[in-house]
């Protein structure tokens, strides 16, 4: 490698022309919004009227006392370790029975992949449907007998929970891809020596495929920290944000302070707060990863 | 991998996956026969008589094409550079790339809201072309500069000697060596382009130039909350994406797989 970079050094062309094209694309774009939004978040403005005021750090202090940013924070934090947990539990075990040589093997595949690839939008119709009294779910516990209403998407303390359904849902079959490949990996002289030693199936793959998996497993954290927090589509479109914010995330929240009530500075300044927690939350992962590694 | 020695436990097994696959397959259910309630078939010669479907399909077509080639170029030319040629501060510039990585695209929206009103781009498509592709780089030049970084510079050393410009050796030694992740950050892009919500619904205002994301919305407009012909809207926009991922499965789950594998 040395050597070649030694070589290279006078024969290599500068390569500032080949990385300028995508760099000023995001600067003018992602970079511009950023500073933008750091901007707005000292003022206050409606958008339209040609007063701006500078207002320091006022709507930061407002957000510390807002009880729906806090009510935000608390559902983003029971919606990542909740679905965080379940999703890749799920994610795991589908793929290692589908490891096992079971009869019609890409037919289940498909059927856990095909939420992955839908969009959000469409579906969101189907759930509204689903989890109200004229759904499959009530008509099925009215056949059943089973005294129970489904009428979970308009109470505040069920919500949420549906609304994590329809995550795991959607994103099992990422977890079970990445699974399935990091899966593929393994040895497995190793594992049928272990199963000749005597060890039980769930134990094979609770001590040895699983540690075997962590790398995955701390990939997929990573994506659920960034996803947990740029949550908009389902919460959005099922819920919005309701009742009484029981389903308000930073991402419903922001799109309500800024585009409907026209509050830009205040949005600005959840944004803020949303930026810096992405950043650091992505950067702790990472360093999660790294140090364990 | 682990082989299940007993006849009875394999069957177990069958089973176990059965009862655990049924959820997924749940809401499609329920999709298809919601669809099919009320007037039947007829649902859908309803929704495909508004006329509007085609168009829907078109603008998102023209969109996602439109992130597509853009995220192809940008990644594919940034990457190259980032592995393989000398740049003054090249690690800044990279770590600046990265930061955007982790941005919720939410954050985008009061700037850009302000911004292109006053810059007469709302509802065009630049106005939602332009953010996403820029929501997608981040990722895709670091997929491709790890790629790239796999290539052998002795193939580019080679093609030197021959007297090949850098642009000669780009097109007829990288390119034809990328194609892999070449096709990876076309499917995730095309994915994330196509499913795209909240920006169509801020920049697109005018039915004319939504996109099929929007669709459910302008039926429960059109049909006044009429769920049958939401749901056939539902199924209509859902069947392309499915018949496309049953046709290039490996493509699909190697494309979304991509990004988290780095």
């Amino acid at each position: 490698m040395l050597k070649n970079d030694k070589l290279s050094k006078k024969t290599r062309m500068n390569g500032f022309f080949w990385i300028l094209p995508a760099f000023l694309f995001l600067v003018i774009i992602i970079y511009y919004s950023i500073f933008y939004t750091f901007n707005l978040s000292t003022i206050e403005w409606d958008g339209l009227s040609p007063v701006m005021e500078r207002v320091g750090f006022d709507n930061f202090a407002k957000m510390f006392k807002d009880k729906v940013f806090w009510k935000c924070i608390q559902n983003t934090i029971i919606y990542f370790a909740i679905t965080f947990v379940i999703q890749n539990f799920l994610g795991f075990i589908f793929a290692a029975i589908l490891h096992s040589d079971v009869k019609l093997p890409t037919v289940h595949k498909c059927l856990i992949f095909i939420p992955t690839i839908l969009a959000p939008s469409t579906m969101a119709p189907v759930f509204r449907l689903m989890f109200s009294p004229q759904g499959m779910l009530q008509s099925f516990f009215t056949k059943a007998g089973i005294p129970i209403t489904v009428d979970w998407l308009s109470k505040p303390n069920t919500a949420l929970f549906v609304l994590m359904a329809v995550v795991i849902w959607e994103f099992t079959g990422m977890s079970f891809i990445l699974y399935y490949a990091a899966m593929s990996q393994i040895d497995r002289e190793v594992l049928e020596a272990a199963q000749i030693d005597g060890a039980g199936e769930l134990r094979i793959l609770w001590t040895m495929v699983f540690p075997f998996c962590k790398g995955t497993t701390v990939s997929l954290a990573m994506l659920g920290v960034i996803g947990a927090l740029k949550t908009f589509d389902i919460p959005y479109l099922i819920t919005t944000g309701g009742p009484n914010h029981a389903t308000e995330f930073l991402g419903t929240y922001i799109y309500r302070q800024g585009i409907r009530q026209s509050h830009l500075g205040y949005a600005a300044a959840l944004s803020v707060m949303l930026l810096v927690m992405a950043v650091v939350g992505a950067f702790l992962t990472n360093r999660a990863n790294k140090g364990d590694s | 991998m682990i082989k299940l020695q007993s006849k009875k436990k394999r069957i177990l097994l069958q089973i176990l996956l059965l009862i655990m696959v049924v959820p997924y397959a749940l809401p499609l259910v329920q999709m298809f026969l919601g669809s099919l309630g009320g007037r039947g078939f007829y649902n859908y010669v309803a929704v495909w008589e508004t006329g509007v479907v085609p168009y829907y399909f078109r603008n998102s077509i023209i969109i996602s094409a439109s992130v597509i080639l853009l995220v192809y170029i940008f990644s594919m030319t940034a990457g190259f550079g980032f592995a393989k040629l000398n740049i003054l501060g090249k690690e800044t510039f990279f770590w600046l790339i990265l930061i955007a990585l982790t941005l919720p695209e939410v954050i985008l929206l009061t700037p850009l809201f302000v911004t292109f009103q006053r810059m007469h781009l709302f509802n065009t498509f630049l106005a939602v072309i332009f953010p996403l592709a820029a929501l997608q780089l981040p990722f895709t030049i670091l997929l491709t500069r790890n790629f790239d970084e796999g290539i052998p510079s002795e193939l580019m050393e080679a093609a030197k000697i021959d007297g090949a410009t850098t642009v000669e050796t780009f097109w007829h030694v990288i390119l034809p060596l990328t194609k892999p992740i070449g096709s990876a950050v076309i499917m995730l892009t095309l994915i994330n382009s196509w499913n795209s919500y909240l920006l169509p619904l801020l920049f697109l205002q005018s039915p004319s130039m939504q996109t099929v994301t929007l669709l459910p919305q302008y039926f429960q407009g059109e049909f006044t909350n009429d769920q049958t012909k939401i749901l056939a809207a539902a199924v209509m926009t859902a069947l392309p994406e499915i018949i496309a991922y049953l046709c290039m499965q490996k493509n699909f789950e190697r494309g979304m797989s991509a990004g988290a594998l780095k």
